[in-house]
């Protein structure tokens, strides 16, 4: 006999990256930027995250080949073949994006329309890359709630249209603008969640989803659309008397400043903490890590911190396929417990801990899953018919 | 009245009239239909915490089919009651009313365990459902139907006693939120206000010894159809 209070599960995971994976020193040949100075600044910056393969939804004479919403819509249906149903099952679509292909309407709204299916709730959650888990977490309340026995989380990103050449000629020079150019790639990663387990196959059951800004006591600190680090009323990107006047001071480029990401590492293990001294993390029973960070640099910050509080967390319980897949932002979560989930990691009854912290103005989100067997019905399901 | 005790030369004695009092022999239906209910396969799995969610989504599709129909009886037999029975009446035309958007709780609760309202709206009748629909609306058809009375002592007795408990114990096996089990949750705390006003009128003296005997009669042909509805899911 068991007895639960309403729950969700994660009962089918897809991912979809587009086109072939590009190597560092492809790289260039899809975003530009072949001059002397450049190409340095990109070495050090690829040394530094450790990124080997990433993709781009983008040609080598640097035309965008597919649209954000198909991004988005290539992972939703590999995430509903996974599970074995149609999007007209969906209840619910929650669609985490840093920017859609338009700037009206949402980006959910573009998505739900071009998957089809039947009528739905849909939320557009935006940000970076903790939006992932503020959609997974509107998706999970709505159906623990009971409000709909089936939806789907998406993050996708298409960056590459922002980091191309095009975006750095005749533009006012910014160094911070560098960082995430040659780290940032392009993909989508779905989650589709569901009121019960799924009786073929093991499911991912969500223990808890918890978000939280520290915006509160932090400057913004990864932006666009922003010249300076200052904030004010007429100067945002929207405010310039045209758009190409705020594109050469740089207003379209994605900026970050480098200089607060020790502290972002140090906040996000003091949230990691609190989730401990609250008993939402017992580590003894902590078997997986999944932790989005933007860079090598981070892991070993990160993993470092842990090793001290985890006793015996070693790299096998660590899973991170930022090396292979790249720094896809809002879907970079998904993709790797896509991969985790897919290569078989994640055995029943082992928990999985989801971490995602996010540099925009110091957000992070974080989830705590348990794998379950499907559930083994004692007698024929007819067998009162 | 007291029963008569010739006995014929086979040793075989016709039923005798009952002259104990209303409440004891619908007492004794309530029992003898909890021990049945012990037995429906679906409640037995459910008691068990060995159910599914299809299950329950077979259960609720099956009930749907004669709840839609619940109030029209009801309504039937609130128009057989003369100006002489005016607070049946009353009673019963409150009571229609009142459970005539059943079925849209019902819906609601399908709904979001992922059913499809194109085929609960499609759905028929179990051979269960037809044999209880058929009859109550006999029974509601005559010239002041007070057998009813016996049909709603068990209908919502289930309601009042039973389908809250069956609510919450499919919430707990099959870890359900409160708007998925809406339905017989709710039944539990509005049917327990309808059989308080419905003790009233089985304990008033107004009822004639033909009276109680149509009415138990009627509660025990309900509480062996209402099983059969929960016995013969999705045969039809």
């Amino acid at each position: 006999m068991f007895s639960m209070a309403a729950t969700a599960y994660l009962t089918g995971l897809g991912s979809y990256l587009p086109g072939e994976p590009v190597e560092n020193d492809q790289v260039a040949s899809r975003l530009g930027g072949v001059d002397r100075r450049t190409e340095a600044i990109r070495r050090r910056i690829q040394r530094a995250n450790g990124i080997r393969l990433r993709h781009y939804a983008m040609d080598s004479d640097g035309r965008t080949t597919e649209l954000n919403e198909e991004l988005a819509v290539k992972a939703l249906t590999a995430a509903l073949a996974d599970r074995g149903i149609g999007a007209e099952q969906l209840g619910m679509l929650a669609c985490a994006t840093t920017q859609g292909d338009l700037l009206v309407p949402g980006f959910a709204s573009m998505v739900h329309g071009r998957l089809g299916g039947g009528p739905m709730q849909v939320l557009t959650a935006t940000g970076v890359c903790a939006s992932s888990i503020a959609a997974l977490d509107a998706a999970v309340a709505k159906v623990r709630l009971g409000d709909h026995a089936r939806a789907a989380v998406v993050g996708s990103e298409l960056s590459s249209r922002w980091l191309h050449q095009r975006r750095f000629t005749g533009v006012a020079d910014h160094l911070d603008a560098h960082f995430l150019r040659w780290m940032l790639s392009d993909g989508a990663g779905a989650a589709i969640v569901e009121m019960q387990p799924r009786p073929d196959r093991p499911s991912l059951r969500v223990d808890w989803v918890r978000q939280v800004s520290l915006a509160h006591e932090h400057d913004v600190c990864m932006r666009a659309g922003l010249a300076g680090s200052e904030l004010v009323a007429g100067q945002t990107w929207q405010d310039y008397d045209d758009v190409a006047t705020a594109e050469r001071e740089g207003l379209l480029q994605i900026r970050q400043e480098t200089s607060v990401l020790g502290a972002l590492a140090e906040a996000g293990l003091r949230q990691f903490e609190d989730l401990v001294d609250l008993g939402l993390i017992d580590l003894r029973r902590l078997d997986h890590v999944i932790c989005h960070y933007s860079t090598n640099a981070f892991r070993d910050v990160v993993f470092d911190a842990l090793r001290t509080r985890v006793p015996g967390l070693d790299e096998d319980r660590w899973f991170s396929n930022l090396e292979t897949r790249g720094n896809t932002g809002a879907a970079s979560i998904f993709v790797a417990l896509e991969e985790a989930w897919r290569t078989g990691r994640l055995q029943p009854g082992q928990t999985v801990l989801l971490a995602v912290p996010e540099s925009g103005r110091f957000s992070f989100g974080f989830a705590h899953l348990t794998v379950v067997a499907p559930r083994t019905p004692r007698r024929s399901p007819r067998s009162h018919g | 009245m007291t029963a008569t005790t010739s006995t014929s030369l086979s040793g075989y004695a016709p039923p005798a009239r009952d002259t104990r009092p209303l409440p004891e022999r619908l007492d004794e239906v309530w029992a003898d239909l909890e021990r049945r209910l012990a037995d429906v396969p679906i409640l037995r799995a459910l008691a068990a915490g060995d159910v599914t969610l299809e299950d329950y989504h077979r259960l609720l599709h099956n009930l749907r089919q004669q709840v839609v129909d619940g109030s029209l009886w009801i309504a039937r037999a609130a128009s057989n009651f003369d100006v002489e029975h005016f607070d049946l009446r009353s009673a019963a035309m409150a009571h229609a009313q009142e459970e005539h958007r059943d079925h849209l709780l019902l819906q609601r609760d399908y709904l979001a365990i992922g059913g499809s309202l194109q085929e609960l709206r499609a759905g028929r009748k179990n051979i269960g459902s037809q044999a209880l629909s058929g009859y109550m609306f006999s029974i509601a058809s005559g010239p002041n139907p007070v057998a009813a009375l016996g049909a709603m002592f068990v209908i919502e007795g289930l309601g009042a006693q039973k389908a809250g408990e069956w609510g919450r114990r499919f919430a707990d096996v099959l870890g359900l939120a409160d708007s998925q089990v809406h339905f017989m949750i709710y039944h539990a705390e509005a049917d327990v206000e309808h059989t308080g006003t419905m003790e009233g009128f089985l304990t008033s003296d107004r009822l004639d010894a033909d009276a109680q005997d149509a009415i138990v009669s009627c509660a025990r042909v309900v509480a062996r159809l209402y099983v059969m509805q929960l016995t013969e899911l999705d045969e039809i």
